[in-house]
């Protein structure tokens, strides 16, 4: 069909049939005349057949553009509208035969001319009723169509249209060809009477409607063929327009379809109610199955899983008994039950206490015969998350071994749909979390790169340059510096047990603690001391800090050394060309919590020379380890600095960190905080 | 990895340590400690022949209970440990604390000296 909107393709086809059937009335009329004449009209009875084929032609065609508007209809509006047209069909043809009956013999009764008026438009009728049915069919017919279905109906259609045409080779006697033609076209229509594919999809209401329209179409279709077989037996008419292969083949393809379909409607009755229940129980799976989304809630899914299972179960009452532990709360955990009732039926049913971890004798549903008055089966199923029961779903019924085993199949898989889905929903609320506390670890980790100095101070006298990495997000390294005059500056680095996220919070205290004692000119022992004693009051049981504290005069050229616990520092002298760890006595920060710690720290003054390195470390450095499993240690460490001394501290830094990697390698492991302070005195002040 | 595996001999209470020690699996070196302190053990050693490395975590968990040790009179040493291992617990000062000792017949035999 063309699609040009802008056409009224429906109406210009109405004018034209209505056009096409007065002139075939005329027509007919004329010849009517002459022959009752004996005169020649000089019209010939081809030219009634071609008007009578092209009126069928309109005809269809405004069928079909109805059709074509209204595709999207329901089946019982369709099946309706070809009723009604067959209804009319009929009504017109019983009114004439009434008005008939009135003529009596009169002279008006046996009017050639009248009675041909009438036969005209009782055809009009009878053809509009059968294409609009026709078409009325093949829709039904292709409704869920496969390429065998739409085969078989242009094969119907082309042998339809052969028997449209059939009338100029067989003019219109009723002999052999005609019989065998029939007979083939309504081989070719109770083929395709099969095809009732629409008719599961009707519920038991829609089916009962169905049942009335279908029977309205083939009383019409009944009447109308009785009425054309009696013109056809009445020899009063010499114009015979129905005894046509055409409308004689669409009559049996009505009434062959509207008889199939009215008995698989019937037959479909008892079983309607089965099919309706599998259409609910989809649909109710689809709904389980959508998985929820974060704003809303697992109740929801509790709710709709509660009503699946009843309605598939055909429970008389149901509740949802839920674990206490998951703080969950359902608006209406009873159907069709008061609590008294609930209570007295949980008892029988729970008999002892009831756990609610899964074991795998609870996780099957399970089928409970009761001993009550009303109710005397029930069903029990858990929903198991996590090995955890989530809740039970407990269906009841009011006669006994009331679930079979398809129910408890249909709702064994309704329920694990629904742990399914609650899953999700927990696993992405889950998901949304774990994203949140990346942001807050980010936050920390800037907040802590911000506790360690930017610059160091520092005087011309020497120079300075740090470096700290990190095992994960935050780490437990410190390094700071702080001048207490112009030529007194102390340098500290510690490192606190652990790592992650605690160490980091001590590693900040260590900072406090630091940056508060330093300003009291404490020398190097007595702030560890002290540094230990205020450590201890918020240092966890389990953890400590190592440090290393140096305190430089750069007049004297001389620094005063503390070491707690820590790696001790190696010190590069120019004048020797040779490096060595500066070994002292001193016990961890927060490992002795009393008076006692001060037998554990010393602290000693050593001169140092232009030229001479300190390189401070945590043990992250040293522990290494390349893919033989050995450590970067000690030794290494010194064969470099030795190598290395001349470089400034940033190039010494870099070229310690890089020969660390390049150790480690790839497949190695630095599974630690590690951090590198290095300082080289360069002239005297 | 890290395996504990617990044996009595006498009086004392061995806890064999095979492996690493490090932040991980410390708890595991936490409970078998306080297992044993709970028991009321007078006597606990530590066999670190086998112990391959141990974490600042791992030192955390000796240290913690060194008052415990001395509140309930409970006898502590380790012995066996390998240069490295040992080197650890002697930077952070902890051989001053704790009783590390070559090997079980010295740990016994100083059993009244401490």
């Amino acid at each position: 069909m063309i699609k040009t909107t802008s056409l009224p393709l429906g109406r210009i086809s109405l004018l034209l049939a209505i056009l096409v059937w007065l002139a075939l009335v005329l027509v007919d009329l004329v010849r009517i005349f002459g022959m009752i004449n004996n005169l020649d009209s000089g019209i010939s009875e081809e030219v009634t057949w071609i008007l009578e084929i092209l009126f069928f032609f309109f005809v269809y065609l405004v069928y079909r553009h109805v059709f074509w508007k209204t595709r999207q209809a329901d089946f019982l509006t369709l099946i309706w509208r070809g009723a009604s047209t067959g209804l009319f069909a009929a009504g017109s043809g019983l009114l004439t035969e009434l008005i008939y009956l009135s003529f009596g013999e009169s002279k008006l009764g046996t009017d050639p001319f009248l009675n041909n008026i009438f036969y005209h438009i009782n055809f009009a009728w009878t053809s509009a009723f059968l294409i609009s049915t026709a078409l009325l069919w093949k829709h039904l017919i292709l409704y869920q169509k496969n390429k065998a279905v739409v085969k078989q109906w242009q094969v119907f259609e082309l042998s339809m249209l052969g028997a449209l045409f059939f009338v100029f080779f067989n003019h219109n006697n009723f002999d052999y060809s005609f019989l065998f033609g029939l007979v083939i076209l309504l081989v070719v229509s109770i083929l395709l009477a099969v095809n009732l594919k629409w008719i599961p999809y009707l519920n038991f209401k829609e089916k009962w409607k169905t049942l009335l329209f279908l029977f309205l179409i083939l009383m019409s279709s009944g009447v109308l063929f009785y009425r054309v077989l009696s013109y056809g037996n009445e020899a009063k008419l010499q114009i015979n327009l129905t005894d046509n292969l055409f409308l004689m083949a669409l009559f049996g393809f009505v009434f062959a379809y509207g008889l199939f379909s009215f008995l698989v409607t019937l037959f479909n009755l008892p079983t309607s109610s089965v099919f309706e229940q599998k259409l609910t129980e989809a649909i109710n799976f689809q709904k389980l199955s959508q998985s929820i989304q974060p704003e809303e809630n697992e109740e929801q899914v509790l709710d709709i899983l509660l009503d699946s299972c009843m309605s598939a179960s055909y429970s008389d009452c149901a509740w949802i008994a839920l674990n206490p532990k998951e703080q969950l709360q359902v608006k209406n955990p009873l159907r069709l039950l008061d609590q008294p009732t609930q209570t007295s039926l949980a008892s029988l049913i729970f008999n002892e206490n009831q756990s609610w971890t899964s074991t795998s004798s609870t996780e099957q549903a399970q089928s409970i015969r009761l001993n009550h008055p009303i109710y005397k089966s029930a069903l029990l199923i858990p929903l198991v998350i996590n090995k955890s029961i989530l809740a039970r779903i407990v269906l009841i019924k009011e006669v006994k071994e009331g679930f079979n085993k398809e129910m408890m199949s249909i709702i064994g898989t309704f329920a694990r749909q629904a742990c399914i889905s609650v899953e999700n929903h927990r696993l992405l609320n889950q998901a949304i979390a774990n994203e949140r506390y990346q942001e807050e670890l980010k936050i920390a980790q800037r907040v802590q790169k911000a506790l360690l100095p930017l610059q160091l101070d520092h005087p011309d006298s020497f120079e300075i340059s740090a470096y700290s990495n990190t095992a994960d997000e935050v780490g437990g390294d410190y390094y700071d510096t702080y001048q207490v005059n112009p030529h007194h500056f102390v340098v500290i680095m510690g490192d606190v047990s652990g790592k992650g996220t605690s160490a980091a919070f001590h590693m900040a205290q260590m900072k406090g603690v630091f940056q508060s004692l330093i300003q009291l000119g404490l020398k190097p022992a007595e702030f560890m001391k002290k540094a230990n004693a205020a450590l201890s009051k918020c240092l966890e049981r389990n953890h400590f800090i190592t440090a290393s504290i140096f305190e430089i005069d750069t007049a004297t050229q001389t620094f005063c050394h503390a070491r707690a616990g820590h790696i001790p520092t190696l010190w590069y002298r120019a004048q020797e060309k040779t490096a060595e760890f500066i070994s002292i006595e001193g016990l961890g920060l927060g490992i002795v919590r009393n008076q006692s710690y001060q037998n554990h720290v010393h602290e000693k003054t050593f001169d140092y020379q232009q030229g001479d390195l300190l390189v401070l470390l945590t043990d992250g450095i040293l522990e290494g380890r390349n893919e033989k499993g050995e450590l970067f240690g000690y030794d290494r460490l010194k064969n470099l600095v030795e190598a290395h001394h001349q470089l400034s501290p940033p190039n010494l830094q870099q070229a310690l960190i890089d020969s660390l990697h390049q150790f480690v390698g790839g497949d190695g492991m630095i599974d630690d905080d590690y951090s590198l302070l290095v300082i080289k005195f360069t002239q005297p002040e | 990895m890290l395996r504990i595996e617990k044996t009595k001999e006498d009086n004392k209470d061995i806890l064999r340590l095979i492996g690493e020690v490090d932040a991980s699996n410390s708890v595991l070196l936490d409970q078998s400690i306080q297992e044993v302190v709970h028991q009321g053990t007078s006597f606990l050693l530590i066999d670190g022949q086998e112990l391959g490395y141990i974490s600042s975590a791992g030192l955390g968990v000796f240290m913690s209970y060194l008052d415990d040790f001395s509140e309930r009179g409970i006898r502590f040493a380790i012995f066996g440990l390998n240069d490295q291992v040992g080197e650890v617990f002697k930077i952070l000062g902890l051989d001053r604390l704790i009783a590390i000792v070559p090997d079980k017949s010295t740990a016994i035999a100083s059993q009244h000296e401490s």
